[in-house]
């Protein structure tokens, strides 16, 4: 036995180290047909895929990156957003807001038909929002809506209507508030009130995801859970000769390195979630040059520093750490996708002006404010310093990990010392969100809508801080910085809400309750028969324009079965 | 043997009940909230709070956990409208809803019941075929090539993880050759059954590696035996004294590591289903991990476990049919 696992062994070596070989020396397919100059056509079908599974596609309940990029085809709102990323009139022809910006009134679309056929009116409109809202409803973010009148009591289940929605006539309805709100036309945009058909009804039944339906250019003819949501165009659209595409087949829960593997073979033509090996390699590879374009990011990412903790309760000692975070490093451990952000609010919402309050890194500052803070450090000796080690949270598997290693190493340059503690997000999300438990971690934000506001109301503000839950992680609290932000969503007047953000982002940079460090995106690519698509300033995989290109379509069939049949004559060298 | 009986289904109960409570407790003391998943790691407080409640996740965890056991079997006729249950007999197992989904976990599992057996069975046929005729030949030409070369690959196969086993699969097979899909579950029971090839190779190869080698060792002892040498020289055809007489005994084991290695093939499908997008138990159970959808992991620990014990049941049992010394005891 022993001679045979003596000769065995260096045999185990050769096929693992060609195995691994072959894997490193595999190329980049070319892309598959040629890009040519032509007015859109209607045809075809768009197959894409998503790393995750869609849990449902009910409007009311569903409120993830992945459901909201098919919601968006398939529910039509009263306002969505326009290619520059500025709210425009959807089902809704027009609105008027009153003088006291506490009431909306809509005039609605006319001919807008359901899937089902039948025709939208302001009961639809009131209908869907009562459902979404409704006290039975999973809805996970109802209370976006708090400021609706009578949102409460109907909420509560103490009132059979919602007050605060009023229907004025077959095409027109109203909204009132409690108070004026910027940012409602935002909320209004949400899938979550979206106009749902009449089928639906007025309660929300788990049966109806299956066969979920509203206005949009698309409509739902399959749902499986973790295989693949089937839609087809709408027929009934009110954009007349809109859809281009016939039919989109959005594959679910496949693997990114898989979801490569399809696209080189044409299964697949588009996609976004590549791995960072393989974003490396197309993007770098000349054969897909000009053929695909970076997502907008409308994210921010960095660590939080708890305020109510020691030593982050000292300000000085939170400026040293914000001084000392060298964003540019912390970015290039993936280069083009994490890119430096020294401010909250992402550039595609404000983008940074030389003036703009800015986060940077400054290392002879980090070390005037650790000597501030009562912990001078000697980096040429070493001596000095925090004395003790500082637990950060951090994901597992993620990039959060990796830029809490590199920040690690810049802070052991001021003398301060974090060990990282790794584990599951929900494990992370249960830690972070209570009292005086977390003293540094991770943080990340998301925009709900293109909107600041979102940026600094549910993170950053006293109100937002909890014993348990609390979406404040730094629990930071101040006084002036919660007078801005309420202003500025109270304001109308766009200038002065930009100003007074750009108050809150000085506030943050001064006070340094998180440093800020990076924005994530998506590299999206797609075959040179795909036509019609850029990445959305607000949306993410906004795909409703796309069409293709069928002749070219057609040779991708006949270039793969040319390609497989080389294949299979001589392995490993089609390419 | 009734009295053996007996005993042997009160502990295969016994270990259902100490699994699903220690999976129950395990999963409600972990400083987790399944409503902040639910809701999504941006909702707030007062969002999170509702969905709690309406989950019943704000009560303590011996109410819940009484709740859970009490209403999980429950005799008598479904009610109107009940669909939340499957009926065994006059028995209804009830598993709950998904918190994410939002479906019966018992249509969720009888969903994905079927691929994963599908593949499950596969899995254990290449894991047997090749165990078998390749312990068996090795055996015969001991110290030949073939025999050294059947034992370089069980090595690898042995030593190789599920997950690189299939990605070099999917890589060189369905992207290089294209000669099998690159993942996914065919809508005809032909398609299924192509689509099911890789899978079950990745599930099956580690499998059939440990048994070629069991088979194998088992094959040398036995036709040293005197019986096998009776066989021979009473001028028995060589193909029959090794498939009837040896091969025969040596697949004694064989059965008894099939029921026990029922929990690795378990574990090997989250794998297998999950690289190969397999709509089974294992691609359900890793999404419920994750998304910490309670009803569905614990649907699955109840299925899996149920399994397994009574597998293992069954294999004591057929010792009775393979072997008459134990049918006489």
């Amino acid at each position: 036995m022993r001679s045979i696992r003596t000769r065995i062994e260096p045999l185990l070596g050769a096929v693992l180290a060609g195995a691994v070989a072959l894997g490193c020396t595999t190329k980049v397919a070319p892309p598959i047909g040629e890009r040519r100059e032509l007015p859109p056509q209607r045809g075809g079908t768009l197959r894409t895929a998503f790393f995750v599974d869609v849990r449902t596609l009910d409007a009311a309940v569903a409120f993830d990156t992945a459901s909201a990029a098919i919601e968006q085809l398939m529910y039509d709102r009263l306002v969505y957003y326009d290619d520059l990323g500025k709210i425009a009139p959807q089902l809704a022809e027009s609105w008027d807001v009153s003088p006291d910006g506490k009431r909306y009134t809509f005039q609605l679309r006319r001919g807008v038909l359901f899937h089902d056929g039948s025709e939208l009116t302001a009961r639809d409109v009131k209908r869907s929002i009562e459902r979404a809202l409704h006290v039975k409803t999973p809805c996970p973010v109802p209370s976006y809506y708090e400021n609706l009148r009578g949102y409460a009591a109907y909420h509560d289940g103490k009132a059979d209507e919602l007050a605060g929605v009023v229907v004025e006539g077959d095409y027109v309805v109203s909204f009132e508030l409690t108070a004026s709100d910027a940012t409602f036309l935002h909320l209004m945009a949400l899938p979550i009130v979206a106009p749902v058909c009449p089928s639906a009804g007025s309660t929300w039944s788990r049966e109806w995801s299956s066969k979920a339906c509203g206005t949009g250019p698309f409509s739902l003819v399959r749902f499986e859970n973790g295989n693949v949501i089937e839609l087809v165009r709408h027929d009934g659209y009110w954009d007349k000769g809109k859809p281009y595409l016939d039919k989109i087949e959005w594959s679910l829960n496949v693997q990114s390195f898989t979801q490569r593997f399809k696209f080189e073979r044409g299964d697949l033509d588009y996609m976004r979630e590549f791995s960072e090996a393989d974003s490396q390699v197309m993007r770098g590879s000349p054969h897909w040059k000009g053929l695909g374009e970076w997502e907008v990011s409308l994210t921010t990412g960095g660590s939080f520093m708890n305020t109510e903790l020691a030593p982050f309760d000292n300000r000085h000692f939170r400026r040293a750490v914000a001084f000392a975070a060298n964003r540019p490093e912390i970015a290039a451990a993936r280069p083009g996708h994490v890119v430096p952000q020294g401010k909250m609010v992402p550039q595609a919402i404000i983008p940074r002006t030389p003036d703009y309050p800015w986060q940077k890194h400054d290392y002879a500052r980090a070390l005037e404010e650790m000597r501030l803070a009562g912990y001078p450090y000697d980096p040429k000796t070493g001596e000095g310093g925090y004395p003790k080690e500082i637990p950060y949270l951090s994901i597992i598997d993620s990039y959060s990990q990796q830029a809490a290693e590199i920040l690690q190493q810049q802070l052991a340059r001021i003398g301060v010392r974090i060990r990282l503690q790794v584990m599951g997000f929900p494990t992370f999300l249960a830690k972070v969100s209570r009292r005086k438990t977390a003293p540094m971690g991770f943080a990340g934000w998301h925009a709900d809508f293109p909107d600041p506001s979102t940026f600094f109301e549910p993170i950053l503000t006293t109100k937002s801080i909890q014993e348990e839950e609390s979406q404040n992680n730094a629990f930071f609290s101040n006084a002036a910085f919660d007078r801005v932000v309420d202003e500025a969503r109270r304001t109308t007047d766009e200038r002065r809400r930009l100003e007074l953000y750009r108050q809150a982002e000085a506030i943050l940079v001064e006070e340094a309750p998180w440093v800020l460090g990076y924005a994530y995106r998506y590299f999206e690519l797609w075959h040179p028969y795909v036509h019609g698509y850029r990445p959305h300033p607000a949306l993410s995989q906004n795909v409703r324009g796309m069409w293709l290109d069928q002749a070219q379509m057609k040779k991708t069939a006949r270039a793969r079965r040319a390609r497989t049949t080389l294949a299979l004559a001589l392995p490993g060298v089609w390419r | 043997m009734i009295r053996y009986l007996a005993v042997r289904i009160g502990w295969s109960l016994f270990t259902i009940w100490a699994v699903v409570t220690a999976t129950f407790l395990i999963y409600n003391v972990l400083p987790e909230d399944p409503a902040r998943v639910i809701a999504g790691p941006q909702a707030r407080p007062a969002d999170v709070a509702r969905i709690r409640t309406q989950l019943g996740l704000d009560r303590p965890v011996h109410v819940r956990y009484w709740r859970y056991l009490s209403g999980l079997v429950k005799l008598g006729k479904a009610p109107e409208g009940e669909d939340t249950t499957l009926v065994v007999g006059p028995l209804r197992v009830d598993l709950g809803v998904s918190y994410l989904k939002r479906k019966p976990v018992v249509a969720l599992l009888g969903k994905a019941l079927p691929p994963t057996l599908l593949l499950g069975v596969l899995a254990i046929a290449v894991q047997v075929a090749v165990g078998a005729a390749g312990g068996m030949i090795a055996a015969m030409r001991r110290h030949s090539v073939f025999d050294w070369g059947t034992v370089a690959l069980t090595l690898i196969g042995i030593s190789a993880p599920t997950f690189l086993t299939g990605l070099l699969l999917q890589h060189f097979m369905a992207r290089e050759l294209n000669l099998f899909p690159l993942d996914g579950y065919g809508a005809t029971s032909t398609k299924q059954l192509h689509s099911a090839v890789l899978p079950a190779i990745t599930l099956g190869l580690f499998g059939a590696a440990y048994y070629t080698r069991l088979v194998r060792d088992e094959m040398i002892v036995l036709l040293k035996q005197d019986y096998i040498r009776t066989a021979r020289a009473k001028g028995q055809n060589e193909t029959l004294v090794v498939l009837r007489h040896a091969l025969r005994n040596a697949l004694m084991p064989l059965v008894t590591v099939i029921g026990l290695s029922m929990g690795t093939l378990v574990g090997g499908a989250i794998v297998t289903e999950k690289i190969f997008r397999w709509p089974g138990i294992g691609s359900l159970s890793v999404d419920a991990i994750v998304e910490r959808d309670g009803p569905v992991i614990m649907g699955v620990v109840i299925l899996f476990s149920t399994v397994v014990v009574f597998a293992n049941l069954l294999v004591d049992l057929s010792y009775a049919v393979l072997d008459p010394r134990v049918r006489k005891r």
